[in-house]
């Protein structure tokens, strides 16, 4: 494969993390969370009905997804059909729904270039009632999953995933990859940084993702751009010329838009010139890279749009994660936790549906969700407007790098998540930490 | 230190890392006569074995070293000689080169397959030391120190090697005249398999040495490295070690120093800095001495080998001709028949795509296969021809088909464009530069907006004609196949007529064809032409397949070099190959599924068997399907008439083979 889709999927994975995620006033109540709108009682859920659907049998509802598991860098995508086995465990270790079980029953990889081609055999040979997950490094396939009306669920790295009604990414759909987000001023100012460095490759995710990054420091002033590097070419191992002049003109935090190799040799360069600048890696929550890469990586900070692993009193979401994650052999990973949130918003729509559930019921019962946070796990996300519209709130956690993991930062116990409003003219202090609707 | 000596000082060690991979691929063109793009694979081998023995096996440095290094580089080496490049030894630079992207392709697959896809962080450094040289503004730290020692002291060994030892005169003689070598008492075979060995070790070393820049092992960024070394080779005219250090070293110097002076949100900077490595390789192509006048290295005594076998599709007898026309007409009939009333929606978008690509594929019957020219940068001017029917559709409201149209129109013009100043290099060089182009698209022109449309893949909508909309993939299929059969139907006329006799004329001897009014050069642009106006015209189709134009999953140069891979071996004269080969490309790895293989090893197995597919265009030259035809017509005749004459390129019985030898001899 060729090294631009090799280094595209940390570009767009740290552009999704970049933009913030999708949420709502979290103090919002509504249709989502635990109790989404027309979800089913309870004596619905044993109810059994003949449904006349793809992939849903008298005994079962069978579902298949498609990840990267074999692409160019490595990255253990399937991870993401881990969370969705363990989500599915859970729900079937309680009967199952509508005296179904839910089965994953195809798990397909696109090796990267054939997405579109297996996104056709899950709906044509696998004949899946729904798909998940998808944690593909290009979503080629976006087109006819949308165009075929199956709902589908996935990890948010791809512009495709805007639009369409029957398109659910974990953190909503519609990516604004250049709009100015408040997350980085914020964390200049809180760090006392006066001056930063964007540096970023020359392609058009990559640069849009910086140009997002000096508007926001145009929008919110909190530090001078005081260097920017975005010409740098794919594969860059040597940055010794743009940290001598970043040293030169006194940076403090430097903020990325580039694949794990950028970051790590970053990182290095910032290490052999002794410059103590902060380095905000929007895409680095992965434990094997932290753990691998720990003296070099040290008290960076690394931007989740779900609860991190280590918050103390996790969201009821994490906890049952962790345990049925742990009970079924899978791996604590983002990846994991894209496919359970995936089969999480499935479930609930299922439920939301009713007995005699069909795609398009599933489909119009999400789209009513107007605050999903999958039991705290996530902020929320408004999928009445999160197909089309950014969310007029930018959320996250931001954990720091520390001895080989991480540390959640700014949160309170059961509150992991900071937010902002994209629409202030003034950054508050300190964000009041929030835990989503749920809490 | 002045602002520009710290810069200089500063561009060094990346410079050795080039100079390092250029010394690699100087060595092995030296010693072999092969331009060994799998070097970059070759170094994967070795860093992957020394991750695994080191972070995974936890053996100390020194023993994973000497295993990945020592053991597995030279053996590596070994093996390719014995089973390979020793049958290639008297080939031509097109064959070798050839065989080098096939093991290119499978040898990475192979490896995965026990070292795995997952990630590989942190690959260890030879030395793990947390020393930092610092003098001044300069810091260098301990993998830079060792690689910047471990370059100047292979530079300085392999000069030495090649100027004052009798081995290193006995590796070029070998390569220059294995026969010449021969009769002189050099054991040709043992030196070529010490050559490889040699150079196979420098792979290692650079595997295990390189892979500490990236923070995972891939075989993507050894590839990188090496694409990005190719100008330092060419500096070096590929045959000069010291040179080819010069060059490394200009380059990361000229790097780093862009970087410090030029205005990083300049328009020159966002241009030049990314597409440097390649616009050196495109610039010392053309103008470095040395390099302009390309020089094939040739056997003096390969005289001595019976002559090829003539290219059967020209000579065959009428019959056997209508014969094989008939049955591939069958074939394709019956099967466009069958999969339009047969396959399901998965198979049937397979079967299109793979049709598409024949397509696409047919572009290389006119460049390789007639003009015997070789192009890295096919998948480029399908690229063009797709971003043009975007743009032309969403800027002008045309239909697609008049889009795809004007697509292959400026596919052809870029085309041409492009072998104006290229055409005349040849051979191997030509293959480099149109490597370099399609470098350049991707990094410099891809990303414009302009061209691409920016984040979002640009959309190509079905083409819709009176009441026939093509939305449904059936319909659409039957438009490929519409297309596909024209498509064949023009290359074949002008390989029948008039294009194709002047292309075979000037393939066979330029010099002879321009005694006969033939203008050499017009002929090669017109095929260069003709050749991007296909692939240009595919590439759209396929976006319009597709519904967008999808750069990185079907357009990117990688694709170029498989697809080289694939036609070349299948048979780049033959039509029916090319299509066979689109299809094969699509198919093959989902039937592999079908017999039960895991669905993430198929795509591996299938590659693997791609690239080892190359080795056999030594022995088969024409392509295995010319080969399997021919070889099936002879056995369908010999059936049928057992009394009759040997076909064009059969081996004759041999009590007639003698009395054809005294008939030949007689005359």
């Amino acid at each position: 494969m060729s090294k631009r889709i090799a280094t595209l999927v940390a570009l767009l994975a740290l552009l999704a993390a970049a933009c913030g995620n999708a949420g709502t006033d979290s103090n919002a109540t509504g249709g989502g969370g635990n109790a989404p709108t027309g979800t089913a009682t309870a004596t619905d859920l044993t109810r059994k009905v003949p449904v006349d659907q793809p992939g849903v049998t008298d005994t079962e509802i069978r579902v298949g997804g498609v990840v990267s598991k074999t692409n160019p860098l490595g990255g253990n995508y399937d991870d993401a059909f881990d969370g969705v086995r363990a989500y599915f465990e859970m729900i079937n270790a309680q009967g199952g729904i509508y005296g179904r079980r839910l089965v994953l029953a195809a798990e397909r990889d696109d090796q990267v270039v054939n997405n579109q081609q297996e996104v056709q055999a899950l709906i044509s040979q696998d004949k899946v009632f729904a798909i998940l997950p998808v944690a593909t490094l290009l979503f080629t396939g976006a087109d006819l999953a949308a165009t075929s009306g199956t709902p589908t669920f996935g990890w948010t790295i791809n512009p495709e995933w805007a639009g369409p009604p029957n398109l659910f990414g974990d953190r909503g759909g519609e990516l604004c990859f250049d709009c100015p987000t408040p997350v980085v001023p914020w964390l200049a100012k809180d760090a006392g940084a006066k001056k930063v460095a964007v540096l970023a490759y020359n392609v058009p995710q990559s640069k849009r993702c910086a140009e997002g990054i000096i508007a926001s420091f145009r929008r919110w002033p909190t530090a001078e751009v005081a260097f920017q590097d975005l010409a740098l070419s794919y594969g860059v191992t040597d940055f010794s010329v743009q940290v001598g002049k970043m040293k030169q003109a006194g940076v403090e935090l430097v903020t990325t838009c580039m694949d794990l190799n950028g970051v790590t040799n970053l990182a290095r360069e910032l290490d052999k010139q002794q410059l103590s600048a902060v380095q905000y890696m929007p895409n680095a929550y992965d434990h094997d890279f932290a753990k691998r890469f720990a003296d070099l990586v040290e008290g960076s900070l690394v931007l989740t749009w779900f609860a991190p692993f280590e918050v103390p009193d996790p969201p009821e979401g994490t906890k049952r994660y962790f345990e049925w994650i742990d009970r079924t052999g899978g791996t604590r990973s983002e990846l994991s936790m894209s496919g359970w949130l995936a089969a999480d918003l499935f479930y609930r729509g299922l439920v939301a549906a009713g007995p005699e559930f069909t795609q398009q019921k599933v489909i119009d019962a999400i789209n009513t969700f107007d605050n999903w946070t999958a039991d705290g796990s996530i902020p929320g996300v408004d999928w009445t407007i999160a197909h089309k519209q950014r969310p007029p709130l930018s959320c996250g956690a931001i954990s720091r790098i520390d001895n080989g993991g991480f540390v959640p930062l700014y949160g309170e116990a059961g509150r992991p998540f900071i937010c902002f409003d994209v629409e202030a003219d003034q950054l508050p202090d300190r964000p009041e930490p929030t835990a989503g609707a749920t809490r | 230190m002045s602002e520009l000596l710290i810069s200089v000082i500063r561009g060094i060690p990346v410079g050795c890392v080039f100079a390092l991979m250029a010394t690699g691929i100087v060595l092995t063109y030296k010693t072999s006569g092969v331009f060994n793009l799998a070097f970059g694979a070759q170094a994967f081998v070795s860093a992957a074995v020394y991750y695994e023995l080191v972070i995974r096996r936890s053996w100390p440095s020194g023993a994973a070293l000497v295993v990945a290094v020592i053991v597995v580089g030279p053996m590596l080496g070994l093996v390719l000689d014995r089973l390979l490049y020793r049958h290639l030894r008297s080939a031509r630079t097109l064959p070798k080169l050839v065989v080098s992207l096939g093991l290119l392709v499978a040898i990475p697959q192979t490896v995965k397959l026990w070292f795995g896809s997952g990630s590989a962080f942190n690959p260890p450094g030879v030395i793990r030391s947390d020393y930092v040289l610092r003098v001044g503004e300069i810091s260098l730290d301990t993998n830079q120190l060792v690689t910047i020692a471990i370059t100047a002291a292979s530079v300085a060994v392999l000069t030495v090697l090649f100027r004052s030892t009798n081995l290193g005169l006995q590796m070029r003689a070998v390569v220059e005249s294995a026969r010449m070598a021969e009769l002189n008492g050099v054991n040709a075979d043992r030196v070529g398999s010490v050559s490889w060995m040699f150079s196979s070790l420098l792979a290692a070393l650079a595997g295990v040495l390189l892979a500490p820049l990236f923070a995972q092992i891939s075989e993507v960024h050894f590839f990188t490295l090496l694409v990005a070394a190719l100008a330092a080779a060419a500096f070096g005219r590929l045959s000069s070690i010291p040179l080819t250090l010069a060059g490394g070293l200009a380059l990361g110097v000229l790097q780093a120093t862009l970087a410090g002076y030029l205005p990083s949100d300049s328009v020159l900077a966002q241009g030049l800095r990314p597409s440097l490595p390649f616009l050196a390789l495109f610039l010392l192509l053309l103008f470095w001495p040395g390099l302009r006048q390309p020089r094939e290295l040739s056997d003096p005594l390969g005289g001595v080998d019976p002559p090829p076998p003539a290219p059967p599709a020209a000579i065959r007898n009428r019959t056997v001709v209508l014969a094989t026309r008939g049955v591939v007409i069958g074939f394709v009939a019956g099967a466009s028949v069958l999969a339009l009333t047969t396959l399901d929606p998965f198979w049937t978008s397979v079967v299109t795509k793979g049709v598409i690509l024949g397509t696409i594929f047919l572009s290389f019957v006119i460049l390789t296969g007639l003009s015997g020219q070789i192009s890295l940068c096919q998948a480029t001017f399908a690229a063009v021809g797709a971003f043009t029917v975007a743009r032309v559709v969403e800027l002008t409201g045309v239909s697609v088909l008049t889009a795809l149209l004007v697509g292959a129109a400026v596919s052809a013009a870029v085309g041409a464009l492009i072998a104006l100043p290229a055409i005349r290099l040849g051979g191997i060089h030509l293959a480099l530069a149109t490597l370099a182009l399609a470098l350049m698209f991707e990094y410099v022109v891809r990303p414009l907006d302009l061209v691409s449309g920016g984040f979002h893949p640009p959309r190509v909508p079905r083409p819709q004609i009176g009441s026939i909309d093509f939305t449904d993939d059936r319909v659409f299929f039957v438009l490929t196949l519409v297309l596909a059969t024209t498509v064949s139907l023009l290359v074949w006329a002008w390989k029948r007529g008039a294009t194709g006799r002047t292309l075979d004329a000037v393939r066979g001897s330029e010099i002879a064809a321009s005694s006969v009014g033939i203008n050499p050069f017009g002929s090669k642009v017109l095929a260069f032409s003709l050749s991007a106006g296909i692939a240009g015209l595919g590439g759209g189709l396929l976006a319009s397949f597709e519904g967008r134009v999808n750069y990185d999953a079907n357009y990117t140069f990688f694709f170029g070099l498989v697809w080289v891979v694939l036609v070349v071996t299948l048979g780049s004269r033959s039509i029916p190959a090319a299509i066979t080969a689109g299809v094969a490309f699509m198919a093959f790895p989902r039937l592999l599924g079908l017999v039960g293989l895991d669905q993430s090893m198929s795509q591996a197995v299938a590659f693997i068997l791609f690239g080892l597919g190359a080795v056999t265009y030594a022995k088969h030259p024409e392509g295995i399907v010319e080969a399997h035809t021919r070889a099936s017509l002879a056995w369908a005749v010999r059936k049928l008439a057992p009394d009759r004459r040997p076909l064009a390129g059969e081996h004759p019985p041999p009590e007639r083979a003698v009395r054809s030898a005294h008939v030949g001899a007689g005359r």
